[in-house]
């Protein structure tokens, strides 16, 4: 579209602006909320800008947490969710790009046949298969524990599959230049394939860390000590108080802190895999 | 250093479809070699059943005294330069070149040896620290060879390794590719499908179509003396006219052929000449024109001086001694 009438800029600007503030609206009460006392709320009225109440909040949800309820220091809420995000994104990519090689580079019985059904299972969501997953985890004794965080979501079809397209859509010559120049299949492995997909290492790294880090009905199911409480399940406990109101002060600062490692991976591996798209030539 | 032997070589694939048929070359220690023929002629597949890229399912190949049908490419004793140069995007050319011979445990002063050598060999010395992708073409095809110098294998293998460069740069390769492998000395097998650059670079020429040997022979072997109509119309440029003999005057000679070959440089205007032409089209290059047109029913071309007067119709006659004549049925040559 390449018009130039004022009015329609204006229009264009206009639906922009709506858009962006029924999204951020949100986010925005739940800032402002944060830095408010916890009586400020009584009178059902959400306040719309900042309170003097910050540094308080912040620090009493970092550093002690709300012991009458039960809860622990978001700092260690946020270090439970940090493991297991790290875990889950590590532990998906790591299983998704061997199979992806196996099957792409490796001339197997059943090959076709493990792929679909690897494949298949994209259709399934955890929520499906979400109670055996979890006797099987309780039988194992996993429960409360990080590998039973981090096992039962550590595979991933999608992951397979994305590996498996980057995979086929290598040159056959820098396989066979490989063979000739003596590199076994776990060489090539490592010297050529793992190092010229490192771009789609990384962006799976991101979307699958924020997967594991907004991981809510897992976690909320088998962690039962509150020292292996995620944070984000962690605000569901927070705000489901008896007998009391929520503290929205302190739940809205529980918020704002699980939004901030998400962002800060998005940022700092935005610019790690935007370099290296321009670097890598296949 | 080594010579190779190809002893009725074959391929079927699983479906059935044979790719190549009975091979037979033997390749002499140090020898250039150029596999050419058309596109689907079987040229680079059997160039990858040399590296082991692709599986022999008949006949043997021996590189030196060793039957190598089942040994790993690795195992060879070979280097390949591919097509598409074939680099690894994200090493530089010193960790291109020194890959290989890594992988083989070659001691780090040997490597870094080995890898200034080729580099002064190939003037590629400036760009050591470089990515390919920062390298021309012309540059990046330097690599690859230089990926295979380094190994100072028994043979190098060459797969179309210059028909990725414009034409200017084809030709100056060619010639470093020709010089280099001189001095070298090492025995090469190259593959082409443009009869240009096989002619000015192979010892000898092995002439493929549809995955079996058609000719081999030196390059002014198989220029004068063509095996077949096959090979005369691939072997030259502008290619040779080949005339049904039904459709020209009886001319000396020419008794049992079925077909008869001359080359358009052979052929010269003159009033009394016995061959009709018909002209169509004209090409100008300069130096001489190119004259396209009919004689009897098939496609003709006639070289030219550029001043020469041109008219419909020609009356073109030959020089004595250039016909070529094949057998009606099996398109062979008969002396």
């Amino acid at each position: 579209m390449v018009e130039n009438r004022p009015i329609l800029n204006i229009l264009a600007h206009l639906v922009l602006i709506l858009g962006v503030a029924i999204v951020a609206l949100p986010v925005w009460i739940a800032l402002v909320a944060s830095t408010h006392a916890s009586n400020d709320f009584l009178g059902g009225v959400v306040p719309m800008w900042f309170g003097d109440q910050a540094w308080n909040n912040y620090s009493r949800m970092l550093g002690t947490g709300i012991s009458t309820s039960g809860m622990p220091p978001v700092s260690w809420m946020m270090f439970n969710s940090l493991i297991m995000a790290l875990g889950i994104a590590i532990g998906k990519i790591a299983i998704s790009i061997t199979s992806a090689f196996a099957i792409v580079y490796f001339r197997f019985p059943f090959r076709m046949l493990a792929f679909w059904v690897i494949f298949a299972t994209l259709m399934l969501p955890v929520e499906v298969r979400i109670v055996p997953t979890f006797q099987v985890v309780a039988n194992l004794g996993m429960l409360n524990t990080y590998p039973g965080l981090i096992i039962p979501l550590i595979a991933s079809a999608t992951a397979t599959f994305l590996f498996r397209q980057v995979f086929l859509s290598m040159p056959d010559e820098l396989t066979e230049a490989a063979r000739i120049d003596g590199a076994g299949p776990m060489k090539f492995f490592w010297d050529i394939l793992l190092p010229l997909t490192r771009t789609n290492i990384a962006a799976l790294f991101v979307i699958m860390f924020i997967y594991g880090w907004n991981q809510y009905l897992w976690p909320l199911l088998i962690t039962t000590g509150s020292d292996m409480y995620t944070v984000v399940a962690g605000i569901k406990r927070m705000s489901t108080v008896a007998d009391t109101d929520p503290q929205w002060n302190y739940i809205m600062a529980t918020a704002v802190l699980a939004m901030l490692p998400p962002l800060l991976v998005v940022i700092f591996m935005q610019r790690l895999f935007v370099k290296g798209l321009v670097e890598t030539e296949k | 250093m080594a010579s190779i032997t190809l002893d009725n070589v074959g391929k079927v694939y699983p479906g059935g479809t044979r790719a190549i048929g009975d091979v037979n070359i033997d390749i002499a220690d140090g020898e250039f070699i150029v596999l050419v023929g058309p596109s689907g002629c079987g040229k680079s597949t059997l160039l990858r059943m040399v590296a082991g890229l692709e599986t022999i399912t008949e006949g043997q190949i021996r590189i030196g005294d060793r039957v190598v049908n089942d040994v790993e490419p690795m195992d060879r004793d070979i280097a390949m330069v591919f097509q598409n140069y074939a680099l690894y995007p994200h090493m530089s050319v010193r960790q291109n070149l020194a890959y290989g011979l890594k992988n083989r445990g070659t001691s780090k002063a040997d490597i870094e040896k080995r890898v200034a050598e080729a580099a002064e060999i190939l003037q590629i010395g400036p760009f050591l620290d470089r990515k390919p992708r920062a390298l021309s073409g012309g540059q990046r095809q330097r690599v690859a060879m230089g990926r295979a110098i380094v190994r100072e294998p028994a043979a190098f293998l060459f797969d179309e390794p210059l028909s990725n460069l414009d034409a200017k740069l084809r030709v100056t390769m060619r010639l470093e590719i020709k010089e280099l492998q001189r001095r070298l000395g090492t025995t090469s097998i190259y593959v082409t499908h443009d009869q240009l650059e096989a002619m000015t670079l192979a010892d000898r020429l092995v002439v493929l179509s549809a995955g079996k040997v058609e000719q081999i022979g030196t390059p002014l072997e198989v220029y004068r003396k063509p095996a077949s109509t096959f090979v005369a119309g691939f072997i030259g440029s502008p290619a040779m006219n080949l005339i049904k003999a039904s459709s020209v005057p009886h001319l000396p000679g020419t008794a049992h052929a079925g077909m008869i070959g001359i080359r358009p440089e052979d052929l010269t205007v003159s009033a009394d000449g016995p061959i009709q032409m018909k002209v169509a089209a004209v090409e100008e290059l300069g130096a001489q024109r190119l004259v396209h047109g009919h004689i009897g029913g098939d496609a003709a071309t006639v070289t030219m001086a550029s001043d020469a007067t041109l008219s419909d119709d020609l009356n073109l006659t030959y020089r004595p001694g250039s016909l070529h004549l094949f057998h009606p049925e099996t398109g062979k040559r008969i002396d």
